[in-house]
């Protein structure tokens, strides 16, 4: 039986999800939640010199919120903050065959997108502290919103 | 089978939406009515008819069609006053919905009588509407709020009530007469009396009770009583607020506007009287007059037996989801004290997961926290789906509920 979202590759990957569990003293330390539905993850990541050295998130989340945040994290695990920064959904969506949720599930996106969501606010946040300029922290708010 | 004398297959002929398909051509099965309910073509024709033939605003102009919409808004006053039996008219406030309605008694008469000190009680197992109000309400007065546990049975801890009342600081208990999460149906009148004793004004939630059981707002003898139109078959945007005339008459304003004025001059206003001092602006005329429609729907069908309809659709969907493995069914198992409100959990599949993929089958449940969180922490889940039951929902509707978990059971290799 073949299902739209819930291929084996999506639920293998939310059962085995990776970088599971919590960082002791993170750079970054981003909580979010989906309103809707409870979703809740928490993003960690130790930042050394300009890459993301180390990353872990815990939380509760659907399948897709789970899938989506292992791939997230196997994505951006020691790149540069600017390749993070730059993350498109399309890229975390593709490597699961999702890509069609934008369109098609304007409820389950919010899923699929809730670490991508997450992500960039914590970046943002720790970027903006660094350089003591609060607009560049609305404008990637304002980003973040936008990734719906 | 259903029992014969329920009139199932003519109620189902009233619902159009019931005869759509959904998903590529899955019959409709609609099982998420603790949320907002389906609506009979009489209710959809005579929000039509009003605006086809009556509309004008109401209370002001002497020309005809003002007449008429006046005579039609004003006599679903007494249709509820007739369907509730509450003795004054005057006591019943029309508002957007319960949460408007619970709104209001925290604004209007919050403001005026906590004081700091003060404590409100209400459940666990509350909506959100009936916590943040109070939440808002107790920080802005340095009052405090305290809740009534949820035993494992799904079943309000009266214990605490006593516990707290016993403090002599609680100004008001509110909570809702049916769970809109686990369907437990509380102990209303052993709360009230309680309260009542010990001098404690009571506000109750109707929302999950009103469309489901006989309701009589004399007999209970409460303070406050909200519900909605919607959750019964009437329109979304149309609820009641009632309290008791000495009540009211001790609160300020909760909108000022047009309407609800006797006299304004350019520094002071003198009120109108009850119930018009709370119904600022031009009202939602329209669907005010649609949920006098509705009210006559299930008047005719009588509330005893669509409570009779309900308990023995949950009696059948209880006894068939508990054989199914790997299921868990919150709240009390006993019908009698539970409306037809199923929440569970499958698994450790995520609701979200299991309503998507059940959706694929016509099957329209909730999932999600039902915006009951603290009740979600108590039970210590993120999350539940919700089966919950109206008049037109068949033992056909529960055995395809089962039969599509079959399939997320199958997906998830469970």
């Amino acid at each position: 039986m073949s299902d739209p979202i819930y291929t084996e590759i999506i639920i293998d990957e939310a059962k085995n999800a990776q970088n599971q569990g919590t960082l002791e003293n993170p750079d970054i330390s981003q909580h979010d939640a989906n309103p809707m539905c409870g979703d809740s993850i928490t993003l960690q990541m130790k930042i050394t010199g300009n890459s993301i050295s180390d990353i872990k998130w815990h939380g509760d989340g659907c399948t897709i919120c789970k899938a989506c945040t292992s791939v997230l994290t196997q994505i951006i695990k020691g790149k540069d903050i600017d390749v993070a920064k730059n993350l498109k959904k399309e890229e975390i969506l593709s490597e699961l065959g999702l890509e069609h949720l934008i369109k098609q599930s304007p409820v389950r996106i919010k899923c699929a997108l809730l670490s991508l969501k997450t992500l960039k606010l914590g970046l943002y946040s720790y970027l903006a502290k660094k350089i003591e300029n609060s607009s560049s922290f609305d404008s990637l708010k304002e980003e973040a919103a936008k990734l719906y | 089978m259903q029992t014969s004398s329920f009139p199932l297959e003519k109620i189902q002929k009233d619902f159009p939406i019931l005869q759509r398909t959904v998903r590529d051509g899955k019959p409709l099965v609609y099982l998420d009515n603790a949320s907002t309910t389906q609506k009979p073509i009489q209710v959809i024709n005579a929000i039509s008819d009003y605006y086809t033939n009556h509309n004008a605003n109401i209370h002001r102009a002497v020309y005809a069609l003002a007449e008429e919409a006046t005579e039609a808004y004003e006599s679903t006053r007494d249709k509820i006053a007739k369907f509730l039996n509450i003795k004054n008219r005057e006591e019943i406030i029309f508002v957007r919905g319960t949460t408007e309605a619970i709104n209001l008694v925290a604004y209007a008469w919050g403001r005026q009588h906590i004081k700091e000190g003060d404590i409100i009680v209400t459940t666990e197992y509350e909506h959100h509407s009936n916590i943040v109000p109070w939440q808002l309400l107790t920080k802005e007065k340095g009052a405090k709020l305290e809740y009534i546990g949820v035993d494992d049975n799904g079943e309000l801890i009266l214990e605490h009530l006593d516990f707290y009342l016993k403090t002599g600081k609680v100004k008001l208990v509110t909570f809702s007469q049916m769970s809109n999460v686990l369907g437990t149906i509380s102990n209303t009148e052993e709360i009230i009396a309680k309260c009542k004793k010990a001098g404690v004004k009571t506000l109750i939630d109707g929302a999950q009770s009103v469309p489901h059981m006989k309701v009589d707002i004399e007999k209970l003898g409460c303070d406050f009583f909200a519900f909605s139109a919607h959750k019964m078959l009437g329109p979304t945007g149309v609820g009641v607020l009632w309290a008791r005339k000495d009540v009211l008459e001790t609160m300020a304003p909760f909108h000022g506007g047009g309407d609800m004025i006797r006299e304004v001059h350019k520094y002071e206003t003198t009120w109108n009287d009850l119930p018009y001092k709370f119904e600022a602006g031009t009202p939602n005329i329209a669907d005010v007059i649609g949920f006098s429609t509705a009210i006559d729907y299930l008047s005719k069908i009588g509330m005893d037996t669509i409570r009779e309809h309900e308990i023995e659709l949950t009696k059948y969907a209880l006894e068939k989801m508990s054989q199914i493995k790997g299921i868990t069914i919150y709240g009390t198992k006993d019908v009698l004290k539970r409306g037809g409100v199923i929440s569970f959990n499958f698994h450790d599949v995520h609701p979200h997961d299991v309503a998507t993929i059940i959706d694929r089958d016509g099957v329209a449940i909730r999932s999600g926290h039902h915006c009951a969180q603290v009740l979600m922490e108590r039970l210590q889940v993120a999350a539940t789906n919700r089966a919950s039951f109206y008049i037109y929902n068949t033992k056909d509707d529960v055995d395809k509920l089962i039969k599509s978990l079959e399939k997320v059971a199958e997906l998830f290799k469970l």
